[in-house]
């Protein structure tokens, strides 16, 4: 209840009252918008920041370790980034090249699809020389792909998709080889990620290495950001919301444990370095858990010893190779030596 | 609810005070805020406009639109929303001064519910979990 007095009547206890109460909301209130805003500034800045990878030149080509390769170029799919990559010919026993089961590789963040770190071009070639055809690309904002926010797979799981589309409907550059009869996937760290993202929405692929995946980004984000910053992890959700306002990303929903079920029952092979510093080896279970809770999941794991993060090639070596070409065998067949109609 | 008093001028009149008192202090009080969120949303549509519009160009320029957008879009925000609170502000204080005590302390009170609204994110920021990577 109040009362309607006349001004004249105000007390001075009163109007000093009622001056120390403006006062106080006042300093409520910059106070408030002071500490937004400062919060807003700093998110938008480690969005930037973080979104930003400098593009690596590639360092060798196929034909740095004797391999037939061509040049291509393919739309992701949705949004169309032209994409750039190699078509690398897989090499039967008796010389004859093939197209018939051809793996897409894909790299991790801010590297390439030549990877030295991870020795991706050799791997690459290994799998040419054991008769699987492999389609190596850049990711946006990658190599010598156009630049791109790096979206740690929300963006990047559509260039996947594209490769996809490029292998059964595009211009491939052996006509003479025809159309892969099977397609597959391998993928590492973020590459892992990406794969199994479009693996869940792209029955084509056939199977699917994850070498050190993760179940999900925001987690490794919640460590990094605060981390690299060396700002307090309240800046975390921020930057992650800021990201998605300058950039359309949303961290949040890069999570492939929740969608890796949806692959069964085609089969993956989870591949993590059991000293891996960056991606606790435990995730790779937390992926195999996710994957088999589907009635007819296929999975199989492999904890790769004294391996640290995507070194699980470099550290098992060819042991690695066998491991990996036996299940695509395994899982897509033998390569019949008939050439598909393209 | 209604009470009896006496205007400045000396006649007595009726007034009705506390329900319309208080939602009128109160949603005077609520401008900024409202005028805050309308800006914060309009500025957020056209940042994901400005984004799509230059999409084709690449990413560099996607980024500097949208960013340009957002700077220009936040120091408007500041702006509008200080001057809506000074103004409001203001207001109080001719209530308080008219003696219009209820309107006066609720339009206060959703001032102070402004600035804590605007915190929120920060507190928000501050209290839930997260869950990094060991």
């Amino acid at each position: 209840m109040a009362t309607h007095s006349s001004p004249n009547f105000l007390s001075f206890r009163e109007k000093s009252s009622a001056r120390r109460a403006r006062r106080i909301v006042a300093a409520f209130l910059i106070f408030s918008a002071v500490l937004t805003s400062a919060y807003t500034a700093l998110s938008l800045y480690i969005a930037t920041q973080l979104v930003y990878a400098p593009q690596q030149p590639l360092y060798a080509t196929p034909a740095f370790f004797g391999m037939q390769f061509h040049r291509i170029t393919f739309p992701s799919r949705e949004d169309h980034v032209q994409l750039r990559g190699w078509f690398i010919p897989g090499v039967l026993p008796g010389g004859h090249l093939t197209a018939q089961r051809t793996i897409i590789m894909v790299h991790g963040d801010r590297t390439n699809r030549a990877d030295q770190g991870a020795g991706l071009l050799k791997l690459s070639v290994a799998f040419a020389q054991h008769g699987f055809a492999v389609l190596a690309f850049d990711m946006r904002g990658a190599g010598e792909s156009p630049p791109a926010p790096l979206s740690l797979g929300y963006f990047e799981q559509r260039d996947v998709l594209g490769a996809a589309d490029f292998l059964r409907s595009g211009q491939l550059p052996y006509p003479e080889l025809g159309r892969p009869r099977v397609i597959a996937g391998w993928g590492v760290s973020l590459g892992a990620v990406t794969l199994l993202l479009a693996a869940a929405k792209e029955p084509a692929i056939r199977a699917l290495v994850s070498d050190s995946g993760y179940p999900d980004f925001a987690s490794i984000l919640e460590r990094e950001v605060p981390k690299r910053g060396h700002l307090p992890p309240l800046f975390t959700p921020g930057a992650l919301l800021a990201a998605q306002a300058l950039y359309g990303i949303n961290f949040y929903d890069v999570r492939p444990v929740d969608t890796v079920a949806r692959i069964a029952p085609r089969p993956i092979f989870f591949i993590h370095g059991d000293k891996d510093s960056f991606n606790p080896s435990t995730n790779m279970f937390v992926l195999a858990t996710a994957a088999r809770s589907a009635p007819d999941a296929h999975v199989q794991t492999w904890l790769v010893p004294g391996a640290d993060h995507a070194q699980s090639f470099n550290t098992a070596g060819q042991q690695y190779v066998t491991r990996v070409t036996d299940f695509y065998n395994l899982a897509l067949g033998p390569d019949t030596g008939k050439v598909s109609g393209s | 609810m209604s009470t009896s008093s006496i205007d400045p001028t000396g006649s007595q009149q009726r007034i009705s005070v506390a329900p319309h008192e208080a939602l009128h202090g109160a949603l005077v009080g609520l401008i900024p805020l409202g005028l805050l969120l309308f800006v914060v949303v309009v500025v957020l549509l056209l940042a994901a406009l400005g984004r799509q519009a230059v999409s084709a160009v690449g990413f560099f320029a996607q980024q500097q639109v949208a960013v340009s957008i957002l700077i220009a879009g936040f120091i408007a925000t500041i702006i509008l929303y200080a001057l809506a609170a000074n103004r409001t502000l203001r207001q109080v204080a001719l209530w308080q001064r008219s003696s219009l005590h209820v309107r006066s302390r609720f339009a206060l009170w959703a001032l102070g519910f402004t600035a804590l609204v605007v915190m929120l994110p920060v507190l928000l920021a501050l209290l839930l979990p997260q869950h990094p990577t060991p």
